[in-house]
């Protein structure tokens, strides 16, 4: 009996299957190009998964979608994953973002590579190691491109009439009139328009520092002198953030040279960064923040947190508002109950008790 | 002042002038701009709440709300310098020119006149806060005897006098950096964001809870005060609050046979209605 229900499901199981593959064949969107084996005939279920080695719940399912429309949309699955050569595959390795993927760079018409961000990234302050190429001390804590990236998504702009986010239709007539590949186009359109201006906006950004430079630990251990995103938050800069302003300098507008690589952040005691204190007020006087700031400007505190260990004439400040704050109103609202009790209960006497 | 007799009466009850239409239109420009930049400003002091969005986005969010904000900064900002020279204008026109012709023209004499303007606090207000605690905590059922303007108006006053110079400094020293800090030292922009937003935090709690509850949520006056809007205070709030100055008026104006007594509990209260009737 068992034997039998068990084959009437595995039926079920393939007549399913088939099902849901004439549906996927059915959908509006056409076959990823990037997807010539095939990947996504199992990583287009959204229920894709399974518990790893290490007791996590890992999800495997790929959108096909979201990815179509991310930097990342021409590479093909194997040229990031490529340690799997069979499918079904056994567990695949981490990604390797500096492997030469299988696109051509055009300007040079060489193998696609991420190497020299990682060569940016060695000489900035995030680097593993020190100026003597020594590993530095917690470099376990130090990011490597999957802290700061995942596989972002295009956000293209339009310029007619006016800057607007999104895809302009005029621009895609233009584009049409020579090329005719729409695939060609779209691409081509998102890369240029997405790096015409942030791939994330400054709220995201300050999100993705404070994923290490607000966690307490981290910022103990390697001696900082702020929680950066939280202080950052505490400024008009960071509470425009919160409310996903775009016009407003986030942590890499400060923090990098401007026509630098963003990747190339250097420490405020070399000489050669931007927020040195020789370079600082170069930073707010940049024309398109304070085109008129002086000197002085940018020897604003920043990123105060407005505590005693950093700053006691900021907290001793704080403290006398807070003070002269519930100085005033509780005795006031102290009135205020009296009163109250006072209306509410009239015939109540101190004399009438003595008698 | 023919529009505006000192003690109006209108069916059988007195009601006496207390605020010009200028003072009463100051006050309303005052109320709205305050709640405005409250509305305006405290989304930003506490841009980690969960309401802070929704009450941001009703005025335009992050594009328009700090110009609304610095709108109603500059309104606010105008009708201070106003009020200043509205006051030097009345005190001197009022008084000083007056002495002037008089008695000629005296250090001592100017310091005199202003030491006893209505709204300065004094000797009495001490002696007022002081009657009030025995009547509060039961020792006494006779409220304090207040002059033309209490203790609690003198406050209501001030507080926001110092606190205007105060948030009204800081704003334009933070909104004008680029030229505030051609002079200032860059941590002036801390101190005034500190200033800024907490003074204006003690400002609006000051206002709704204290000021709200003396002229809207006190049972007297329930669910608001008209003098603020009429400019006449109808008797009875007048003998609660002002029992001194009331029968001062009263007296001059030759009504000392219809002086009502001094406010007292409830119970004494309606004993004296019934009396009266």
């Amino acid at each position: 009996m068992t034997a039998t229900y068990i084959r009437k499901f595995r039926y079920a199981g393939i007549v399913m299957f088939l099902m849901l593959c004439m549906l996927a064949g059915t959908s509006a969107s056409p076959a990823d190009a990037s997807d010539i084996t095939n990947c996504l005939l199992c990583h287009k279920y959204p229920g894709i998964s399974r518990v790893d080695e290490e007791g996590k719940l890992r999800l495997f399912y790929v959108n096909e979608d979201v990815f179509n429309n991310s930097v990342h949309m021409k590479v093909k699955c194997e040229g990031c994953h490529t340690d799997i050569k069979k499918i079904p595959h056994d567990t695949a390795k981490k990604v390797d973002c500096l492997v030469e993927c299988h696109i051509t760079e055009p300007s040079t018409e060489t193998k696609f590579s991420h190497r020299d961000v990682a060569t940016y990234l060695e000489k900035s302050v995030h680097s593993t190691k020190d100026e003597k190429g020594q590993p530095k001390e917690f470099a376990e804590d130090l990011p490597s491109c999957k802290e700061c990236h995942d596989n972002p998504l295009y956000r293209p702009l339009s310029f007619f009439k006016s800057q607007t986010p999104g895809i302009s239709e005029d621009a895609l007539g233009r584009c049409r009139t020579c090329h005719k590949k729409e695939e060609f186009i779209y691409r081509f359109y998102n890369h240029i328009t997405s790096r015409l201006h942030k791939t994330r906006i400054p709220l995201n950004i300050a999100e993705v520092c404070a994923r290490c430079h607000d966690n307490p630990d981290i910022v103990a251990r390697h001696n900082l002198s702020t929680r950066a995103a939280f202080s950052y938050g505490e400024t008009f800069h960071g509470k425009a953030a919160k409310y996903l302003s775009e016009k407003i300098p986030d942590c890499l507008d400060c923090h990098v040279k401007k026509g630098t690589s963003v990747h190339q952040m250097l420490s405020h005691e070399d000489p050669r960064s931007s927020i040195h204190n020789n370079n600082r007020s170069n930073i707010c006087s940049n024309t398109d923040c304070h085109p008129d700031a002086s000197q002085k400007l940018s020897n604003y505190a920043v990123h105060a947190e407005f505590n005693l260990e950093q700053s006691k004439t900021h907290y001793f400040f704080t403290l006398f508002f807070i003070m002269l704050t519930g100085g005033t109103l509780l005795p006031l609202m102290g009135i205020i109950f009296l009163d109250l009790v006072r209306r509410f209960f009239p015939n109540a006497s101190m004399k009438r008790r003595k008698k | 002042m023919a529009d505006y007799p000192f003690i109006r009466i209108i069916n059988g009850k007195k009601y006496f002038y207390r605020f010009t239409v200028n003072q009463r239109i100051q006050h309303v420009i005052l109320a709205v701009s305050v709640v405005v930049l409250v509305l305006t400003g405290m989304p930003l002091k506490f841009h980690d709440t969960s309401w802070a969005p929704y009450l941001y986005a009703l005025f335009g969010g992050i594009q328009a709300a700090p110009i609304v904000h610095k709108v109603f900064g500059s309104i606010l900002v105008i009708l201070f310098i106003f009020h200043i020279f509205y006051l030097i204008h009345i005190i001197y026109r009022g008084q000083i020119l007056p002495m002037k012709k008089r008695e000629g023209l005296t250090v001592k004499n100017v310091l005199l006149v202003l030491v006893r303007q209505p709204l300065v606090p004094n000797l009495k207000d001490a002696r007022d806060i002081g009657d009030l605690m025995k009547y509060l905590f039961y020792f006494t059922n006779e409220r304090p005897k207040g002059d033309k303007f209490t203790w609690k108006e003198k406050f209501d006053y001030w507080a926001p006098f110092w606190g205007m110079v105060i948030i009204g400094f800081s704003g334009l020293v933070l909104w004008n950096k680029e030229i505030a800090t051609t002079i200032l030292p860059g941590e002036a922009l801390n101190f005034s964001l500190i200033a800024h937003s907490d003074e204006a935090l003690l400002a609006a709690l000051f206002l709704f809870i204290w000021h709200w509850y003396n002229v809207h949520f006190n049972i007297a006056v329930f669910p608001m005060g008209n003098v603020f809007i009429t400019g006449y205070l109808p008797e009875e709030l007048m003998v609660e609050e002002h029992y001194e100055y009331y029968v001062k008026v009263m007296t001059e104006a030759g009504l000392e046979n219809e002086i009502l007594p001094p406010h007292e509990s409830h119970e004494h209260e309606s004993q004296h209605e019934g009396e009266s009737s």
